[in-house]
């Protein structure tokens, strides 16, 4: 079997933007770009795009509308208390806990969300390129068995010439 | 934006991104030193003081407190209160310097969220010792019960605190987790020792630095960092409204939420200050954390303390323009003249005139005078508890009800335990946790320098 994916190694932020660059313009696919930290002109060459605003939005109404509908059925509904005359659908001393209580709504379901669309979960394997990725290099993958192998030597030279310090080929079929 | 001619580096001497993973590693791998061990005893003898004392509190019940008829809330609450004050630290230093883009703020918002775990914590302890029967708790949780279904009082101060305290306490745990996820997965790829890279491993859950990862992390830590700005100023006027709902003469002012969220925002940048100075100098990370930062520190401090001053005056003026005799003798005859003047003035000079020192450059830059004048700050806020809660208390209404109240051995133990408790977190977390964002130090490594225009 060929080799699966080649990977360019960089030292720096500004060599690897250069290197993502070249590579689009070629149209070589990039599998993966790993960072150390997150660099938004990476995120944003890679078309990467989060929903998770929208998602908290929702999430959001949802969850202040069911606090109010919760506070509405036990207060007037369920069981009315007259605490010296004050309407039972106190609607101002209700907005204190509706706000607090989305907001905690809105955080523990965008954290499961992230958690889900990342593939976040307690004890999951990272698949691991290179482990120098969370330390100090910036790394570049490319897919060699989707690109071909003329295409990914090319994006290989592509790399190295725009600044890479080290390419690599790895096989990780085995530890998926 | 960050000007860094103006203002210096955010991090010195001239770091490499490699050297960054190992420096702020550095403790993790190291034996900590003889200091750490020994604070570590005796926060540890503290803690099982406190322990102690929750054990009487709880097989006695709350008779073994100096409370009484008229003085109904004491250390407890007083204690509450400036441990929640000091848990603004967290939501302050991430959140609010977050959506400020204040960057100076990556290298000290791990700690301050540890911090403010750790003391939401210690404070939720003492409500929860406060309802008397500790182990029937759990019917302050609305739902639905046996017992009606009768509902918990939706409308009460009270409750609201307990919302906001433990959704404070939730929250500001996720938001610290979420943010060590990059870390631990550094320690995990980059540590020698087996045992390290199996538990950081387990923690990261998964983490690898892909950019369909960072894309959901900045969008999750915008989204939280959006959300719970809110938690700033929210919890704080919870508390103040537990006192400014009563007709008791100091409480009863609309000033309240405003001068509570302003004095939990000092504590907490207080608190900030005193633990900094002291990690700095024992984990050698003046690089990370800059004289830059513990001065821009000094300055917030500085700036909150002239409100404080603010409030405190406008407090005394309203007691004398308002015409009220309550109000006039609470805060004349109690708190500036009387059994009381102690405390108030304990607390202006702390809160409202000692900080002022910091417009000198000489003590901002002194290392003795930010421990020494935050640790007055942390003093004066306690003060400042003790001051509204007590003194409003003790001489009411009605004369024959006057009593004067001072706490029991058992009141001092649980103090003297949460403190055990914080010490024991936060030496924990310098120990096992990277204590500063490693993934967000390298971030701003290069902020307003040439390599970024």
């Amino acid at each position: 079997m060929s080799t699966k994916y080649k990977i360019g190694v960089f030292d720096e932020e500004k060599t690897l933007v250069a290197s993502i660059k070249s590579l689009q313009e070629r149209n070589l696919a990039i599998f993966d770009v790993f960072t150390p930290y997150p660099i938004h002109e990476v995120l944003h060459l890679l078309k990467r795009k989060s929903k998770l605003p929208t998602a908290g939005l929702i999430y959001g109404i949802t969850g202040a509308l069911s606090v109010l509908a919760f506070l509405y059925y036990t207060s007037v509904l369920d069981w009315p208390i007259d605490y010296g005359g004050k309407p039972f659908n106190s609607f101002p001393s209700f907005i204190v806990i509706t706000i607090v209580l989305t907001i905690l709504i809105v955080t523990i379901t965008s954290l499961f969300t992230f958690s889900v669309r990342a593939r976040l979960f307690p004890g999951q394997e990272a698949v691991i390129f290179d482990d120098r990725a969370t330390d100090d290099k910036f790394i570049i993958v490319i897919d060699a068995e989707l690109l071909g192998g003329d295409a990914a030597n090319e994006a290989g030279r592509i790399m190295s010439e725009s600044g890479a310090v080290e390419i690599l080929e790895k096989d990780l079929a085995e530890k998926k | 934006m960050y000007n860094r001619s103006i203002r210096g580096p955010l991090v010195e001497g001239n770091k490499t991104y490699g050297q960054i993973s190992s420096d702020i590693m550095a403790p993790i791998d190291a034996r900590p030193g003889m200091w750490w061990y020994l604070t570590m005893a005796i926060a540890s003898v503290a803690a099982l003081f406190g322990f102690y004392a929750i054990y009487m509190t709880v097989a006695k019940g709350i008779g073994t407190w100096g409370l009484n008829n008229s003085v109904g809330w004491g250390w407890e609450i007083i204690n509450f209160v400036w441990w929640i004050g000091i848990g603004h630290a967290g939501t302050a230093f991430s959140i609010f310097l977050l959506i400020l883009r204040q960057r100076w703020r990556t290298s000290i918002n791990r700690a301050a969220e540890a911090m403010t775990v750790v003391a939401v914590g210690c404070a939720a302890l003492f409500p929860a010792l406060h309802m008397g029967r500790v182990w029937l708790a759990f019917f302050i949780f609305p739902y639905p019960n046996t017992r009606g279904p009768l509902w918990v009082n939706f409308n009460s101060p009270l409750f609201w605190d307990f919302i906001a305290i433990s959704a404070y306490l939730l929250i500001s745990f996720s938001f610290w987790y979420m943010g060590m996820l990059p870390d631990f997965a550094t320690i995990r790829d980059k540590t020698t020792s087996k045992i390290k890279k199996a538990v950081y491993g387990f923690f990261s859950m998964g983490w690898t630095g892909g950019s369909h990862q960072w894309i959901r992390f900045e969008s999750l830590s915008f989204i939280l960092g959006g959300i719970a700005a809110v938690l700033v100023v929210s919890v704080h006027s919870i508390v103040s409204t537990d006192f400014a709902v009563g007709v008791i003469p100091g409480w009863h002012t609309t000033l309240f939420p405003p001068y509570f969220v302003v004095g939990a925002i000092f504590s907490g940048f207080a608190m900030v200050m005193t633990m900094m100075v002291v990690v700095r100098k024992v984990y050698k990370l003046n690089d990370y954390i800059t004289d830059n930062h513990m001065d821009a520190i000094a300055r917030i401090l500085t700036f909150i303390s002239l409100i404080m001053g603010t409030a405190y005056a406008t407090e005394v003026f309203m007691a004398w323009y308002s015409g009220n005799e309550y109000e006039m003798f609470t805060f004349f005859r109690n708190r500036v003249t009387g059994e009381y003047s102690v405390q108030f003035w304990g607390m202006v000079i702390c809160n409202a005139i000692i900080p002022q020192l910091f417009w000198f450059k000489k003590i901002r830059k002194s290392t003795w005078g930010l421990l020494l004048i935050s640790l007055a700050i942390n003093l004066g806020m306690w003060f400042e508890r003790f001051n509204i809660v007590v003194t409003s208390l003790a001489n009411d209404f009605l004369p024959s009800n006057w009593v004067s109240y001072s706490p029991t051995i058992i009141e001092i133990g649980i103090y003297v335990g949460t403190i055990g408790l914080f010490v024991v977190g936060v030496l924990l977390f310098f120990r096992y946790i990277p204590m500063i964002a490693i993934s967000e130090v390298k971030g701003v490594l290069n902020i307003g320098s040439k390599i970024d225009d």
